[in-house]
């Protein structure tokens, strides 16, 4: 549904966007994730029509959005970053405008705008002016406006930038299920969003695709520590050093005292070592409270790909 | 053209359902009325038409300001409140949003202006001195000043594009607009020997001409054809972004 295929894009003497390609399948909802000026906003401009590429094609719907930029159009819905709204209209006048610029029909219009203002919960502001309306609402109008023409692909560029975590489970739940609907590209850097909205995961770093695929493999292909935390019974020095001893874990670091004493233990990737913590507290008879493996997230693997790719850039301007 | 329409009504609607198009229109009215009531006192005795004076108070004294308020905002606010941004990845084409949003302020613009076109028969009616208003004279001059509304509001189109803050459109379009205006005057203060150019450009000639009744088809050419020239400039402008 969505095709790049070698896409730069420059501004003077900066590589805002440096010879990427991807597709995004129809029916997916792929995540654009990188960290500020990556270069994430250029690219979703030149998707939505907005900036031409310097060079490389990109299709929508099989339609070059150079050449054929009104066709691609039409099959966009675009949300641009902090949904700019005409502030002097009502939410509902705002709808109907953008609408009939869509080139909805007088017949459709009505229906359609009904239908989106029920699924982004715009019901009870709907006659609303917009400049009276709170961050979360703004967002909601600019994606009611993004659906209005039911277009195949959906372009959202941070959808969920500055919303409370009410609002942020809101629109999270409303991406879902459009989803089933529309192909929809999203960029973000709220990561714990991603995880749970996305089937896959685009990691752009310094102009540059440094990964592209399924949050759990993403998570999978990061290296480094896993952290076990253990709440036990026992005499504080026997009980550390049993633990420094263990096969899999390579520091231990005594977090709290007191009855109970609480360690973090930085253990090898690939390594379960909680059974063995088990049977050494069975066989020494100290009691066992907590036995937890904290879940890597996405958060790491992102850290990790775009702090990997840094260096070799600068490296490469300077 | 189904597009071209929906920015023009979206154009009119913004600047109609605002407060300050009906400040403007009533502080216009009653300046213009009160201006144009002085220029008659001023001429009482002399065969001056009505609608020289009123056209005269209309374009020297109004379309500079008019101008300027009614176009700085037309893009400047697009950029500066990145709405731009949505109305271009629209389905519609650089040309429909230019003359969308040029109809728009030039037909705000002549629905502010348009009343005052009943002072001279007001005038007229109200006080036996006054013998009559010449109908010819009003026409051929509304027909004058609205050609050049076209052109300054087009001047204004451009300013408007040049950048994000509206203030800085606002002086430059105020600049833009009284230059024609007063072109003929400063050329002939140049020493270039360039008068014959003056009576081509001169608008206060145009309009001393218009008001008698004399439709001169070169300043009609002049005008229409310099508007269309500054309607392309603002396109090339917005399409410029795909250049750059």
């Amino acid at each position: 549904m969505i095709e790049v295929e070698n896409l730069s894009k420059r501004f003077g003497r900066i590589r805002a966007v440096d010879d990427i390609s991807f597709r995004v399948a129809s029916g997916e909802i792929v995540g654009f994730l990188g960290p500020n000026g990556a270069g994430k906003t250029t690219t979703l401009r030149v998707l939505s029509c907005f900036l031409p590429a310097d060079g490389g094609t990109a299709r929508i719907a099989g339609y070059d959005v150079f050449h054929e930029s009104l066709e691609a159009r039409r099959c966009i819905g675009y949300l641009p970053e902090n949904a700019p709204l005409y502030e002097d209209m009502r939410v509902v006048e705002y709808l109907r405008y953008r609408g009939r610029l869509k080139g909805l029909g007088f017949g459709s219009l009505g229906e359609r705008i009904d239908t989106v203002i029920e699924s982004c919960g715009l019901k009870r502001v709907r006659r609303q002016l917009i400049a009276r309306l709170s961050k979360g609402y703004r967002q909601r109008v600019g994606l009611a406006d993004a659906l209005v023409h039911e277009p195949e692909v959906l372009i959202l560029d941070e959808p969920t930038i500055g919303l409370d975590p009410n609002q942020l489970r809101v629109i999270r739940d409303l991406i879902v299920s459009l989803g089933k609907r529309h192909t929809i590209l999203l960029s973000s850097h709220m990561l714990s969003e991603i995880e749970t909205v996305c089937d896959r995961v685009l990691i752009i770093n310094d102009g540059r695709i440094v990964a592209s695929d399924k949050p759990r493999n993403l998570l999978d292909r990061v290296k480094g520590s896993a952290y076990v935390s253990i709440e036990i019974q026992g005499p504080a020095p026997a009980v550390g050093e049993a633990l420094s001893a263990m096969d899999g874990i390579q520091a231990v670091d005594l977090v709290a005292e007191g009855p109970w004493l609480r360690y973090r233990c930085a253990c090898d990737f690939d390594a379960d070592v909680r059974p063995a913590v088990f049977g050494l507290a069975a066989e020494r008879g100290w009691t066992l409270r907590e036995l937890h493996a904290e879940s890597r997230r996405l958060e790491d693997a992102f850290a990790a790909m775009t702090r990997r790719a840094s260096p070799a850039a600068a490296g490469g301007e300077g | 053209m189904r597009r071209f329409l929906i920015v023009w009504r979206r154009e009119l609607e913004s600047s109609f359902l605002s407060p300050a198009a009906y400040v403007i229109m009533v502080i216009f009215l009653a300046l213009t009325g009160w201006v144009f009531l002085q220029l008659v006192e001023g001429h009482v005795g002399e065969q001056e038409p009505l609608a020289e004076l009123l056209y005269k108070v209309l374009i020297y004294f109004w379309m500079p300001v008019l101008v300027t308020v009614v176009t700085m905002r037309l893009f400047s606010e697009e950029k500066r409140a990145g709405t731009l941004e949505p109305l271009l990845t629209a389905p519609v084409t650089d040309v429909q949003v230019v003359l969308g949003k040029y109809a728009g302020a030039l037909t705000f613009l002549l629905a502010v202006t348009a009343p005052a076109v009943a002072y001279p028969y007001v005038l007229a009616a109200m006080s036996p001195g006054i013998a009559g208003v010449e109908d010819g004279g009003m026409l051929a001059g509304g027909l004058f000043t609205m050609l050049l509304s076209a052109f300054c509001v087009a001047i204004g189109l451009v300013m408007s594009l040049l950048a994000r803050s509206q203030v800085v459109s606002a002086i430059c379009c105020f600049s833009g607009v009284l230059l024609p205006l007063l072109a003929g005057y400063m050329i002939s203060l140049l020493p270039l020997g360039a008068e014959s150019l003056v009576a081509y450009v001169t608008v206060h000639d145009h309009l001393l001409d218009a008001t008698r009744g004399a439709v001169d088809s070169r300043p009609l050419v002049m005008y229409a054809t310099g508007t269309v020239l500054l309607i392309f400039v603002a396109v090339k402008m917005l399409e410029s972004r795909r250049w750059r």
